[in-house]
């Protein structure tokens, strides 16, 4: 009964097998090759476009849905989706302003914010654990109740004054060279991308995302996990909310409007499937973010009509999820 | 005298009003293979999930090694030592197969990161113990349900349980595969672990239990030693009526060929496929796994593309490109997957029944004639027998059996001139088995051609008026059913 060497003899077994893996490369390797592509190609059409100032502008521009994209990825993968974090952005960079402006220091301003949107996080597990909703539908009540309560607290005006020195180094400050928010991401994808991929704890998302129903009978506290994928989905959003708040020093309900949707585009076009939960890399959603971050700054360099961008991001997006359906037809053949 | 591993005193459950589980006492000893056997709806998967911690019983005892226990969840009774290899496999198809062996019980260093050799090692070392070699580091999705459900009991045994329950654990599985699994039963019976099945095949039940236990409508009827019964008793004992008539006597003067597929070929699935249906005759569709017989059948229905062949139905050449063409012509499937491919499970039995025949129940503007749908479907839910005697039931809570009936009610409604039925009696139990037997022979005297295709040969010898045998996607021989053997058919389908 080898199975393992059965396999090596038997073509018609090892051949989608391998393919499995080199398709599982490609998909990646596709996205990397586009992503040069386009560096170099605006490269060429652009004279500055590869200078410091302006890849500082283009990753700048798309940085806030690239951390809140990490979140989305585990809730994703988990089978779920959070919508709310478009919300979760300006409502957590309008009560942080708020507490300045009742004085309090900044690290306890910012506490009590992550708290305010861990509580979102909370809600929103609450609904899809106990109460059955689907995320999809959780997330959009919890999206626009909070938008609201954003505009209810700011009465729909900007929140500008007050804000203490120092908490600008968050959007604006530089760390190794690197903007802060930029610095910030990096770390938090290395440090996300390999607790997903080697640590325990983390790894239930896959078997939770497979099958709940089996991660339960082996012993997976499902809904505790799932509570907090969407705590850490709502925390990661409330941070891009108070490093937007700190970038422009201001606080304004126009913020992360439809950023849910780029956000789910970019952890989409990197691979993670929203059809069956259970599969995704951290290393995938990466390049989705590096696309659309090009994307969103080529168009502005190459001074194109912006309205053809979401056609490009359309068009991507529906290919990168045929390419995601294709390796899973592949897969199924072999069972 | 050692102390039995398990012992159930008088454990009853009910769900609402009704009793599945009365009064049943059970041992369990170290080391032996116990088969669990009874009609659909005899309370054999409860009383299993029961043992297995996903129920409580309402009232009883559960001593586990001499101590009583009291099991709150799966967890409890996975981590005492009892796991069940569920019918429906469940592991992750995206990790590796050391992952999901042991899946949240990761070899992992003082911060939880995973020690990946240290995993694979492992894994390979409960391989060895079991006489298997599997790559542990390849991904579950791509390995057959025979492999999966190896790495599955591989699972259990790591998680070092005492007692393993297997629910119809060949179901899915081909001849090879089949064997490897006794072969794996053999081992673990060895390692005195108390092997515990839930099977609808006799025949296996005799190869590998030590001990049969029979339940019939909740209550224990049997235990039996495999060694002192036989057979027939057990299937009495199951129904508590002798079955006599499990087959319908066959046609012994069928009519004329009126239906023939001729060079029928799909690269890679089948090739050059020709037979004829006589009018009022089963025909037969033998052979292993993955022959090809499905796929014929398939490109038949049009529900796949064909490259070649002709179809011919009452002297008319057809074309069908699609299954709509193939219904309209009067080609009925009734796919081997009832769950997936053939019921609408969350819907009403009525509409279950007219889904194939939906034109014949509208008005000209397209509006559904209700009167008109009750009235057929309550025709066929008599005719089938299907229990309860209703049409307005989702067919999700219905037993297999009746909704295999509703499946075959479904194309009957559809009124075909030939229906093909793949794998008919695919874990129904004993009496709908011999019901829907006598309705496919009902079908044939009624002038439908009717095509079986089964896996099962004591069902395709004890049905069937011919026997088309398929091998690596070609009929090897078509054979007269007339005293015909297992082993001629066999010679045909392996080679």
């Amino acid at each position: 009964m080898d199975y393992a060497n059965e396999k090596k003899e038997d073509s018609f077994l090892t051949r989608p097998v391998k393919s499995v893996f080199r398709i599982l490369g490609i998909q990646n390797s596709v996205l990397i090759g586009l992503n040069l592509f386009l560096f170099i190609l605006m490269s060429i059409v652009v004279p500055y476009f590869f200078s410091p100032a302006n890849i500082e502008v283009l990753f700048m521009g798309f940085i806030f849905e690239a951390i809140m994209a990490l979140g989305m990825t585990l809730v994703i993968i988990a089978g779920g989706i959070d919508l709310s974090v478009s919300a979760v952005l300006p409502f957590s960079a309008i009560v942080v302003a708020f507490f300045f402006k009742a004085n309090f220091p900044v690290i306890i301003a910012i506490v009590l914010t992550y708290i305010i949107a861990a509580g979102i996080g909370l809600f929103n597990a609450w609904m899809s654990n106990t109460l059955r909703v689907h995320p999809f539908i959780a997330t959009l009540a919890t999206m626009l109740t909070v938008r609201g309560l954003a505009l209810a607290i700011s009465n729909g005006e900007n929140v500008t004054s007050d804000f203490p020195k120092g908490f600008s180094f968050l959007g604006q400050g530089k760390v190794l060279g690197l903007t802060f928010p930029i610095f910030l991401f990096i770390i938090l994808s290395i440090v996300i991308g390999v607790l997903l991929k080697h640590h325990r704890f983390f790894q239930q998302v896959y078997f939770i995302g497979d099958n709940p129903k089996s991660a339960k009978l082996s012993g997976i506290r499902v809904e505790a996990f799932m509570s907090f994928i969407f705590v850490l989905s709502a925390v990661l959003a409330c941070t891009a909310g108070i490093l937007t708040a700190a970038r422009f020093e201001n606080a304004s309900n126009s913020y992360g409007i439809n950023s849910e949707l780029r956000v789910i585009t970019a952890v989409v076009i990197g691979g993670t499937s929203i059809v069956k939960g259970g599969t995704g890399t951290i290393f995938g959603t990466v390049l989705g973010i590096i696309f659309m971050s090009i994307i969103y700054n080529a168009f502005v360099m190459a001074g194109i009509n912006p309205y053809y961008e979401t056609i490009v991001i359309g068009t991507i997006l529906l290919g990168a999820v045929f390419m995601v359906e294709m390796f899973k037809n592949k897969q199924m053949k072999i069972k | 005298m050692n102390e039995p591993l398990l012992q159930l005193e008088k454990i009853s459950k009910s769900f609402a009003a009704n009793r599945v589980l009365d009064s049943v006492s059970l041992e369990v000893e170290r080391g032996l293979c116990y088969a669990v056997v009874g009609e659909n709806g005899a309370g054999k998967s409860t009383l299993m999930k029961i043992i297995g911690g996903i129920y409580k019983p309402d009232t009883g005892k559960i001593i586990f090694e001499g101590k009583e226990v009291n099991f709150n969840n799966p967890k409890d009774a996975i981590y005492a030592g009892i796991s069940i290899v569920h019918q429906e496999l469940s592991l992750a198809s995206n990790l590796s197969v050391a992952q999901n062996i042991f899946c949240h019980r990761e070899v992992t260093n003082a911060l939880g990161f995973i020690k990946w050799k240290d995993l694979y090692q492992r894994a390979n070392q409960l391989f060895e113990t079991m006489g298997v070699k599997i790559d542990p580091r390849a991904l579950c999705g791509s390995l057959s349900v025979g492999i999966q459900q190896i790495v599955e009991i591989a699972k259990a045994l790591s998680l070092d349980s005492k007692i393993i329950i297997m629910d119809e654990p060949t179901s899915a599985l081909s001849e090879n595969e089949v064997d490897h699994l006794y072969q794996i039963v053999a081992t673990l019976k060895e390692r005195n672990v108390a092997v515990i099945f839930i099977s609808h095949k006799l025949t296996e039940v005799f190869r590998i239990a030590e001990k049969i236990i029979v339940l019939r409508d909740g209550k224990l009827i049997g235990n039996l030693e495999t060694t002192e019964t036989n057979r027939d008793d057990v299937i009495s004992m199951m129904v508590g009526r002798p079955i006599t008539d499990l087959f319908p006597a066959k046609n012994t003067s069928p009519g004329e060929e009126f239906f023939f597929v001729e060079g029928l070929t799909r690269q890679g699935q089948f090739a050059d496929i020709s037979f004829s249906l006589r009018r009022n005759e089963i025909l037969g569709f033998a052979g292993l796994v993955g022959a090809g017989r499905t796929e014929t059948a398939r490109a038949i229905f049009g529900a796949d593309p064909k490259d070649t062949g002709t179809i011919i139905l009452d002297g008319k050449k057809l074309t069908i490109r699609n299954p709509m063409e193939a219904i309209a012509e009067g080609i009925c499937y009734l796919t081997e997957d009832r769950k997936t491919l053939g019921l609408f499970l969350t819907m009403k039995t009525r509409f279950n029944i007219i889904a194939a025949s939906l034109n014949e129940f509208v008005n000209k503007l397209g509006f559904f004639r209700f009167p008109q749908i009750k009235e057929r479907s309550l025709e066929y839910v008599d005719l089938m027998q299907i229990r309860p005697f209703n049409d307005d039931i989702n067919v999700i809570n219905l037993s297999g059996g009746n909704q295999q009936k509703v499946l075959l009610a479904k194309w009957l409604c559809a009124e075909p001139k030939v229906l093909i039925v793949d794998e008919p009696t695919r874990g129904v139990d004993i009496g709908a088995k011999a019901k829907i037997h006598q309705d496919l022979r009902q079908l044939a005297n009624k002038g439908i051609g009717v095509i079986v295709i089964s896996s099962e040969l004591p069902e395709v010898l004890g049905l069937c008026d011919r026997i088309a045998v398929f091998c690596e996607g070609r009929i090897t021989k078509i054979l007269e059913n007339r005293d015909l053997s297992q082993t001629e058919i066999m010679k045909y389908a392996a080679k």
